[in-house]
């Protein structure tokens, strides 16, 4: 299932309530019932993060033959490492900066045709708006999966496969994001604000980049990471739009590169290398993650102290 | 006032989406038919020839060719023939093995630009990418002169309709290749000479150790349609042109057929996947103590499995009836020139030279294990006393060669095998996976492939 | 506010809007159109291009393969979403109910499948599945289990499943329990003063309170349902025979388009799934505002 759209956070000035419940009766009384079959299912989702760990630590050949939640007979993550970078001249690190150009670049250009498209429909009113937003709202029904052969043969009657773009552009149309700006930018940004700004002869665009922008901030992080997430982890419409081996993202390499073990012969057989190279690949966006975790929890715990 | 403005607003709608449109319908065309590009220095059309001058001056310009293959290794090759024009420099790419590199192959073939120059293209697809147009005729570049230097069957296979569209380079003659070992431990001295031996020495395999003594992959196409091949059984036929023939489910075929599902339903052959880390598991663990397949299968071994290497031994395919010995023919590939290329000549030469000149030609069989197809190769001492460490020094050429001759030359292929192989997944592929019933699956297959073949617009005989 | 204004506001109105229509026509509307343009015509290998109508939506609602794989995408809807919705709600409730030793940690730790990428979760659990090297293999024979075969034809559907729920359970359980938090803390204080035990201030008080969210959360897994492709692009290659071409529409129609070459019946069929898409998504979307109407 590829519906990667990221409901990043319940914005930060929401107040958390658990603490004060906490306060209430319920202090003091753990349920160890709870707590095992909580944690029995923890195990359930990182035994196979716990399985890509160990099997990048081995050599092929002790990949099938050793325990798959252990380390194997040598300690091998090294060597597999230099293996994946190495691999074919060095194509790993090409697919690592260019999942990183698409899905940037993606999510910058994504987020400013959203924000400023959804912050049109929250503080004007003008014709047609209702119309152009429930188009908008229509099109978040059709996900990118169902129009990505559409897509792919109008780009192949343009002669546009096989180039950045393919992947790029479609990616800037991020209807969800328009929807999340309208939301934000309907809260975020005081129509007394605006009217003020109006007063002191500022134009509407001045009002946009000075005033109302800055208060979209969080708004906006939300988009990018959004859109940021679903091209980083598209695999189909890069699949079928990139043919060149130096233009393809992680997911396609990647992919690539297990067909290719499977396929076996000679020096290409390396189920390691793939494992490893996966294994590398999900660092990043749990990095991420991780870090987005201290956010979220700043700004619920700063929300507990206001609220 | 109102009014103008929601107009307006409807405008910039609809006039964004109509000229994206337009943009769309003036560079769309509905179908999808091949672009029959010229190429910029082709001069030749079905009599001109390229002149000398032409090939040497395009010999000596320098370029940048494409060449994409998922044979391993394949890079000495191509290093050697750099090192003999080297104004010329190849790239090899591996975009995927069978299906999904001739998916790509036909994408960037529409696509007209980004392509590769050379592609590596089994015998079995020719005529498929011939029918669609994709591939560059190489008779204006001289490859009617060396027609005399291979194998006349497989000559053939590389022609259609008066063209010449590839270069051949290895052929799939199929054998029995068995893990001597386990064989012995099973108390399986010889290896079966008929499919009735077979059996008895599949059921003694099965009770005296843990493995099979063979694994028929469901998905395996290319496979089943060779043990056809060797019973004699012709499914399918093509006239070039507009008419197909589609027998896949004769009796013929569910004879042999019957006696797979006998040997499937009684365990004494498993039914994996191949090509997958599992497979390649079995294999270096001596799950499978053989393997039903072609001359080329070590070239896959030698990887994965490399710690069985010395312990394989080869021998003829067991028959159906052992005074006249025959065997089918698996895979073997060409080297083709797409037409979308820009430097023809620089690319024939390439796909040519791999595959012609002695040293390359004859490094397919000594580094990759490869059957050839040329001639020279097959009569050179290097090739025909080649003791390979796979086989634990056996002398497999001489065996695969007698093979060879013994394999029916008048099979043909169906012009659209990648939805062949794909529907016969479906139907036949499902059956032996679920262990169920092959005739039926026959029967499957072959309706799958008649609607196909009437709806595409073929002529129809299904025998 | 008059005319002069208003009118001037709506150009730069217009403006904010203009560049984001203006991608959304070319990347989104005109896709659409063509696919829709495309689907009038046929290919055929003999014969070109024709013009056929409708044919190709007629063939497609008598095409067995399409029908079987929406018959699958019904039987995901209809299994997969409650299961993973269900664990998602039962996870959020638990930790929200501070009654778990460890609760950051572990609502850390179910999220992070959703931090893989959907290919490498494919990719391992393809591994993972191994009848006879895979860990479930492993783990099945260390407990004296006779290891089943995940990649089997039988069981490939509930193997898809059940990687769709390992990776999408923690992103749907940080969604409601978002909103558990944002439950104002008077409601418990009157329930817990009433003696309310933790099953019923859940039953009767939190899950009302977040029907949005879950609700949104089923759209997007309804949304989901219909994408369903790496898997059984990723998965084919150990399961050849059990996932066909038609497994999933979105897969058939990729099939159709480069192993069948049939474009013009693949974009008949992606065209008829997003309409699908839409239609399933609008009559999920009506009853969702209408519940939000109704509370």
């Amino acid at each position: 299932m590829t519906a990667q759209l990221t409901h990043v956070a319940a914005p930060p000035d929401k107040p958390s309530n658990t603490d004060k419940r906490r306060k209430g009766a319920n202090r003091g009384r753990r349920s160890n019932l709870l707590t095992v079959v909580m944690w029995m299912s923890v195990l359930y989702f990182i035994l196979p993060l716990i399985w890509l760990f160990m099997s990048s630590t081995k050599s092929n050949g002790d990949l099938f033959t050793t325990f798959g939640l252990w380390f194997g007979n040598d300690f091998n993550l090294f060597a597999n490492i230099h293996d994946v970078f190495t691999y074919q001249d060095g194509i790993y690190l090409r697919w690592t900066l260019n999942t990183v150009l698409y899905s940037t670049v993606s999510a910058v250009g994504a987020t400013v045709l959203a924000t400023m498209a959804g912050y049109a429909f929250a503080k004007y009113k003008f014709p047609g708006d209702k119309l152009m937003f429930a188009i908008i709202l229509g099109a978040i029904m059709i996900p990118l999966t169902a129009l990505a052969i559409p897509t792919y043969l109008l780009f192949s009657s343009a002669h546009l496969t096989n180039t950045p773009w393919a992947v790029i552009l479609p990616s800037l149309v991020s209807p969800f994001g328009v929807f999340l700006m309208r939301v934000y930018a309907a809260d975020a940004v005081p129509d007394s604000l605006m009217e003020a700004a109006r007063v002191d002869g500022a134009g509407e665009q001045r009002i946009f980049w000075r005033v109302s922008l800055r208060l979209l901030g969080p708004g906006m992080v939300t988009v990018m990471l959004f859109t940021l997430v679903a091209t980083w982890n598209n695999y189909f419409l890069p699949l079928i739009m990139l043919n060149s081996g130096k233009l393809l993202p992680l997911t396609v390499g990647l992919a690539q590169q297990q067909a290719t073990s499977a396929a076996g012969g000679g020096a290409q057989a390396l189920f390691s290398t793939v494992i490893t190279g996966a294994f590398l690949s999900i660092l990043p966006l749990v990095v991420v993650f991780l870090y987005l975790q201290r956010f979220w929890q700043t700004g619920l715990a700063t929300g507990g102290v206001k609220g | 006032m109102r009014q103008g403005a929601r107009r307006a607003a409807v405008a910039i709608t609809s006039i964004t989406a109509v000229a994206a449109l337009t943009l769309a319908g003036c560079t769309a065309d509905p179908g999808t038919s091949s672009t029959n590009g010229a190429n910029p220095d082709s001069t030749g059309g079905a009599s001109g020839q390229i002149t000398d001058a032409e090939r040497e001056a395009a010999l000596n310009t320098p370029t940048d060719l494409t060449f994409w293959t998922w044979v391993p290794d394949i890079q000495e090759q191509v290093d050697l023939f750099e090192k003999e024009y080297p104004n010329i420099h190849v790239k090899v790419e591996n975009v995927g093995q069978g299906l999904d590199h001739y998916s790509k192959v036909r994408t960037a073939s529409k696509a007209g630009t980004g392509g590769p120059d050379v592609i590596q293209l089994e015998y079995q697809f020719i005529s498929s990418f011939a029918q669609t147009g994709d591939l560059l005729d190489l008779t204006p570049y001289g490859a009617a002169d060396i027609a005399g230097d291979y194998v006349p069957w497989v000559w053939k296979q590389v022609l259609s309709n008066d063209q010449i569209l590839a270069i051949p380079q290895d052929s799939g003659p199929m054998g029995n290749l068995y893990r001597e070992d386990i064989m012995t431990a099973a108390g399986v001295t010889e290896p079966p000479a008929t499919w009735d031996d077979y059996k008895v020495a599949a059921e003694k395999v099965r009770a005296n150790t843990d493995s099979y003594i063979s694994n028929m992959a469901p998905g395996q196409g290319a496979g089943w349609l060779g043990l056809l091949w060797a019973a004699g059984v012709k499914p399918f036929g093509y006239d070039g042109d507009k008419t197909v023939t589609i027998n896949i489910n004769s009796p013929e075929a569910k004879k042999v057929m019957a006696y797979w599902q006998d040997m499937i339903q009684n365990d004494l052959v498993s039914v994996d996947p191949d090509f997958n880390d599992e497979w390649y598991a079995g294999l270096n663990s001596g799950h499978y103590a053989g393997w039903l397949t072609a001359a080329w299968a070590p070239v896959f071994l030698s990887g994965a499995a490399a710690d069985t290497s010395g312990k394989w031994r080869a021998a003829p395919l067991p028959q159906w009836d052992a005074s006249k010995p025959a065997s089918g023919n698996q895979g073997g590939s060409a080297d083709a020139v797409l037409k979308t290329t820009k430097n023809p000549i620089a690319a024939y030469e390439l796909a040519k030279w791999i595959n012609n000149a002695q040293a390359p030609a004859l490094l397919f069989s000594t580094k990759q294990n490869f059957f050839p197809t040329a001639n020279s190769v097959l009569a050179d001492p290097a090739f025909v006393d080649q003791k390979p460490e796979f086989y634990g020094g056996q002398q497999v050429n001489k065996l695969f060669a007698e093979i060879s001759t013994t394999v029916d030359t008048d099979w043909q292929w169906l012009p659209f095998m990648e939805f062949a192989y794909s529907s016969g997944n479906d139907t036949f592929g499902a059956a032996v996976a679920a262990k169920g019933d092959l005739a039926a699956g026959l029967d499957d297959w072959q309706a799958a492939l008649v609607d196909y073949a009437k709806q595409q617009g073929f002529t129809v005989n299904a025998g | 506010m008059n005319n002069a204004i208003k009118r001037k506001q709506n150009l730069v109105a217009y403006g904010f809007v203009l560049p984001f229509f203006a991608v959304f026509a070319t990347m989104f509307i005109a896709p659409l159109a063509y696919s829709g343009y495309l689907s009038f015509y046929a290919h055929k290998l003999v014969g070109g291009v024709s013009f056929v109508g409708l044919g190709n939506y007629v063939r497609a609602f008598q095409d067995p393969a399409f029908l079987f794989g929406l018959g699958r995408t019904a039987l995901i809807l209809l299994i997969q979403v409650p299961i993973m919705l269900g664990f998602a709600l039962f996870f959020a409730l638990a930790l929200d109910s501070g009654r778990a030793r460890g609760s950051k940690a572990a609502r850390l730790l179910i999220f992070l499948p959703f931090a893989v990428p959907g290919v490498v979760a494919v990719l391992m659990w393809g591994y993972l599945y191994g009848q006879n090297f895979g860990l479930t293999g492993q783990i099945s024979r260390a407990l004296g289990l006779p290891p089943a075969n995940f990649l089997s034809d039988s069981l490939i559907l509930f193997s898809i499943m059940n990687i769709i729920t390992w990776a999408f359970v923690g992103y749907n359980m940080i969604i409601m329990y978002a909103a558990l938090k944002s439950i104002p803390p008077e409601l418990y204080e009157a329930a817990e003063i009433d003696g309310a035990g933790q099953f019923r201030l859940a039953w009767s008080v939190k899950i009302p309170m977040i029907r949005p969210a879950i609700l949104l959360t089923v759209i997007f897994s309804v949304i989901g349902s219909f994408q369903i492709f790496n898997e059984p692009k990723l998965l084919v290659e150990i399961s050849p025979t059990g996932i066909p071409q038609g497994f999933t529409p979105n897969f058939y129609a990729f099939n159709l388009a480069f192993v069948n070459q049939d474009l013009n019946y693949a974009a008949a069929i992606a065209f008829l799934l997003g309409f699908v898409i839409m239609i399933v998504s609008y009559v999920v979307q009506l009853s969702m505002q209408k519940k939000e109407v109704q509370s």
